[in-house]
Protein backbone atom coordinates (compact mmCIF):
# COMPACT_ATOMS: atom_id res chain seq x y z
CA UNK A 1 0.00 0.00 0.00
CA UNK A 2 1.14 3.22 -0.95
CA UNK A 3 2.47 5.61 2.02
CA UNK A 4 0.68 8.92 2.20
CA UNK A 5 1.83 12.11 0.68
CA UNK A 6 1.11 13.63 4.45
CA UNK A 7 2.63 11.58 6.92
CA UNK A 8 0.73 12.21 10.61
CA UNK A 9 3.52 14.31 11.99
CA UNK A 10 5.07 12.29 15.20
CA UNK A 11 2.90 13.07 18.50
CA UNK A 12 4.63 15.16 20.98
CA UNK A 13 3.55 14.16 24.78
CA UNK A 14 2.42 17.70 26.83
CA UNK A 15 5.02 17.41 29.43
CA UNK A 16 2.66 18.95 31.85
CA UNK A 17 1.75 17.57 35.38
CA UNK A 18 -1.66 16.50 35.82
CA UNK A 19 -2.76 20.32 37.36
CA UNK A 20 -1.36 21.98 34.49
CA UNK A 21 2.38 22.87 35.70
CA UNK A 22 4.59 23.26 32.85
CA UNK A 23 7.76 20.80 33.65
CA UNK A 24 9.96 21.76 30.70
CA UNK A 25 10.29 25.18 32.24
CA UNK A 26 11.18 23.66 35.90
CA UNK A 27 13.66 21.00 34.37
CA UNK A 28 15.29 24.55 32.76
CA UNK A 29 15.21 26.83 35.60
CA UNK A 30 16.84 23.53 37.79
CA UNK A 31 19.68 23.09 35.41
CA UNK A 32 20.73 26.39 36.30
CA UNK A 33 23.06 27.85 39.04
CA UNK A 34 21.03 29.61 42.01
CA UNK A 35 22.93 33.18 40.68
CA UNK A 36 21.79 31.96 36.88
CA UNK A 37 18.05 31.58 38.36
CA UNK A 38 18.37 35.38 40.11
CA UNK A 39 19.74 36.73 36.81
CA UNK A 40 16.51 34.87 34.62
CA UNK A 41 14.46 36.46 37.46
CA UNK A 42 15.92 40.02 37.02
CA UNK A 43 15.45 39.36 32.98
CA UNK A 44 11.84 38.61 33.49
CA UNK A 45 11.27 41.25 35.57
CA UNK A 46 13.43 44.22 33.62
CA UNK A 47 11.21 42.95 30.63
CA UNK A 48 8.19 43.07 31.94
CA UNK A 49 8.81 46.66 33.29
CA UNK A 50 9.84 47.87 29.61
CA UNK A 51 6.69 46.35 28.59
CA UNK A 52 4.52 48.35 30.84
CA UNK A 53 6.45 51.22 29.92
CA UNK A 54 6.15 50.91 26.72
CA UNK A 55 9.95 51.06 26.37
CA UNK A 56 10.96 47.52 24.21
CA UNK A 57 13.57 48.09 21.97
CA UNK A 58 13.42 45.94 18.58
CA UNK A 59 15.82 43.32 18.47
CA UNK B 1 13.47 55.79 42.76
CA UNK B 2 12.39 55.86 39.42
CA UNK B 3 9.38 54.06 39.34
CA UNK B 4 9.93 53.00 35.79
CA UNK B 5 12.63 50.93 36.93
CA UNK B 6 12.59 47.58 38.18
CA UNK B 7 13.63 45.85 41.37
CA UNK B 8 17.35 45.32 41.61
CA UNK B 9 17.67 42.00 43.66
CA UNK B 10 20.95 41.60 43.62
CA UNK B 11 21.93 45.43 44.71
CA UNK B 12 19.49 45.10 47.67
CA UNK B 13 20.89 41.46 48.74
CA UNK B 14 24.33 43.58 48.43
CA UNK B 15 23.53 46.82 50.52
CA UNK B 16 22.12 44.16 53.81
CA UNK B 17 25.05 41.82 53.14
CA UNK B 18 27.16 44.77 53.26
CA UNK B 19 26.24 46.23 56.84
CA UNK B 20 26.31 42.72 58.31
CA UNK B 21 22.48 42.15 58.45
CA UNK B 22 21.20 39.14 59.99
CA UNK B 23 18.15 37.83 57.67
CA UNK B 24 16.46 34.99 55.35
CA UNK B 25 15.79 35.55 51.50
CA UNK B 26 12.19 34.21 51.43
CA UNK B 27 9.16 34.45 49.56
CA UNK B 28 9.47 34.48 45.99
CA UNK B 29 12.83 34.97 45.47
CA UNK B 30 13.72 32.18 47.84
CA UNK B 31 11.04 30.09 45.43
CA UNK B 32 13.47 30.88 42.52
CA UNK B 33 16.95 30.55 44.22
CA UNK B 34 15.40 26.66 44.68
CA UNK B 35 14.62 26.19 41.32
CA UNK B 36 10.59 27.27 41.09
CA UNK B 37 10.37 29.59 38.21
CA UNK B 38 7.75 32.12 40.11
CA UNK B 39 7.89 35.82 38.93
CA UNK B 40 8.03 38.24 41.45
CA UNK B 41 8.55 42.30 41.69
CA UNK B 42 10.00 42.51 45.26
CA UNK B 43 12.55 41.11 47.57
CA UNK B 44 11.28 39.57 50.69
CA UNK B 45 13.67 39.29 53.68
CA UNK B 46 12.76 37.59 57.31
CA UNK B 47 15.39 39.76 59.86
CA UNK B 48 16.23 38.73 62.94
CA UNK B 49 14.54 41.15 65.67
CA UNK B 50 17.27 41.32 67.90
CA UNK B 51 17.85 45.01 69.19
CA UNK B 52 21.80 44.46 67.60
CA UNK B 53 20.67 43.69 63.81
CA UNK B 54 17.54 46.22 64.09
CA UNK B 55 20.53 48.45 64.50
CA UNK B 56 22.18 47.65 61.88
CA UNK B 57 19.18 46.45 59.62
CA UNK B 58 18.09 50.82 59.76
CA UNK B 59 20.99 52.56 58.48
CA UNK B 60 20.70 50.16 55.47
CA UNK B 61 17.12 51.30 54.83
CA UNK B 62 18.22 54.97 55.08
CA UNK B 63 20.95 54.64 52.92
CA UNK B 64 18.62 53.09 50.38
CA UNK B 65 16.06 56.22 51.03
CA UNK B 66 13.48 53.26 52.08
CA UNK B 67 9.93 54.45 52.80
CA UNK B 68 6.43 52.56 52.85
CA UNK B 69 4.41 51.64 50.30
CA UNK B 70 1.73 53.89 51.76
CA UNK B 71 -1.73 53.45 49.87
CA UNK B 72 -2.46 56.43 50.85
CA UNK B 73 0.91 58.28 49.45
CA UNK B 74 2.21 59.82 52.59
CA UNK B 75 5.99 59.99 53.12
CA UNK B 76 6.26 57.31 55.51
CA UNK B 77 9.92 56.00 56.36
CA UNK B 78 11.19 53.03 59.08
CA UNK B 79 12.28 53.63 62.30
CA UNK B 80 13.80 51.61 65.09
CA UNK B 81 10.35 51.65 67.38
CA UNK B 82 8.63 50.44 64.04
CA UNK B 83 11.25 47.66 63.14
CA UNK B 84 10.67 46.33 66.69
CA UNK B 85 6.95 46.56 66.87
CA UNK B 86 5.35 45.75 63.07
CA UNK B 87 5.61 42.45 61.77
CA UNK B 88 5.40 43.40 58.09
CA UNK B 89 6.84 46.30 56.19
CA UNK B 90 6.39 46.92 52.66
CA UNK B 91 9.11 49.42 51.42
CA UNK B 92 9.57 50.93 48.53
CA UNK B 93 13.48 51.85 47.76
CA UNK B 94 16.20 53.16 45.11
CA UNK B 95 16.61 49.87 44.12
CA UNK B 96 12.67 48.57 44.18
CA UNK B 97 10.53 47.02 46.33
CA UNK B 98 11.76 45.19 49.83
CA UNK B 99 9.59 43.79 51.66
CA UNK B 100 11.25 43.74 55.31
CA UNK B 101 9.42 40.97 57.52
CA UNK B 102 9.94 39.80 61.49
CA UNK B 103 7.90 36.77 60.61
CA UNK B 104 5.82 35.53 57.87
CA UNK B 105 3.59 32.24 57.55
CA UNK B 106 1.49 31.95 61.13
CA UNK B 107 3.93 34.01 62.96
CA UNK B 108 7.25 32.13 62.25
CA UNK B 109 10.33 34.08 62.96
CA UNK B 110 13.98 34.46 62.12
CA UNK B 111 15.17 32.07 64.54
CA UNK B 112 12.05 29.42 64.03
CA UNK B 113 13.12 29.34 60.23
CA UNK B 114 16.88 29.97 60.72
CA UNK B 115 17.75 26.31 60.44
CA UNK B 116 15.24 25.74 57.56
CA UNK B 117 17.96 27.40 54.79
CA UNK B 118 20.13 26.43 52.28
CA UNK B 119 23.37 29.00 51.39
CA UNK B 120 23.77 30.03 48.27
CA UNK B 121 27.02 31.71 46.84
CA UNK B 122 25.80 35.04 44.51
CA UNK B 123 29.25 36.07 42.78
CA UNK B 124 30.69 37.48 46.02
CA UNK B 125 27.86 37.01 48.83
CA UNK B 126 26.60 34.24 50.91
CA UNK B 127 23.06 34.49 51.11
CA UNK B 128 20.81 32.39 53.76
CA UNK B 129 17.05 31.25 51.44
CA UNK B 130 14.59 29.49 52.88
CA UNK B 131 14.09 25.89 51.68
CA UNK B 132 11.69 25.00 49.02
CA UNK B 133 9.67 22.58 51.06
CA UNK B 134 9.58 25.98 54.20
CA UNK B 135 8.53 28.30 51.28
CA UNK B 136 5.62 25.80 50.96
CA UNK B 137 4.74 25.51 54.48
CA UNK B 138 4.89 29.19 54.90
CA UNK B 139 2.43 29.92 51.57
CA UNK B 140 0.62 27.72 52.92
CA UNK B 141 0.24 29.02 56.35
CA UNK B 142 -0.60 32.49 54.92
CA UNK B 143 -2.98 31.10 52.27
CA UNK B 144 -3.95 33.89 50.17
CA UNK B 145 -5.10 34.19 47.16
CA UNK B 146 -1.62 34.87 45.33
CA UNK B 147 0.02 31.88 48.12
CA UNK B 148 -2.25 29.26 46.51
CA UNK B 149 -2.11 30.32 43.41
CA UNK B 150 2.26 29.70 43.36
CA UNK B 151 1.81 26.27 45.41
CA UNK B 152 1.26 23.76 42.24
CA UNK B 153 4.95 24.97 40.97
CA UNK B 154 6.46 25.21 44.20
CA UNK B 155 5.14 21.89 44.90
CA UNK B 156 6.32 20.21 41.41
CA UNK B 157 9.49 21.59 41.81
CA UNK B 158 9.94 20.57 45.10
CA UNK B 159 8.56 16.65 43.74
CA UNK B 160 11.31 17.02 40.71
CA UNK B 161 14.00 18.48 42.99
CA UNK B 162 13.66 15.37 44.99
CA UNK B 163 13.02 12.64 42.34
CA UNK B 164 16.83 14.09 41.02
CA UNK B 165 18.47 13.75 43.98
CA UNK B 166 16.97 10.28 44.81
CA UNK B 167 18.47 9.30 41.01
CA UNK B 168 21.77 10.68 41.89
CA UNK B 169 22.17 9.39 44.93
CA UNK B 170 20.74 5.48 43.73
Amino acid sequence: MAQSPHPTPEYVPLEESSDGVDLTLIRWTLSLTPLERLELLQDWVDGLTELRHGRVTER
Amino acid sequence: MDESRSVRFLGLLRALIHHGVDFLVVGGVAAQLEGAPVLTFDLDVLYDKTSENIERLLPVLEELKAHYRDPAGRHIEPDIDKLKTFRTHLLLTELGALDVLSAIGNGLTYHDLANRTVVYELGDMRIRVLELAAVIETKEQANRDKDRAALPVLKQTLLMKTQTKQDEES
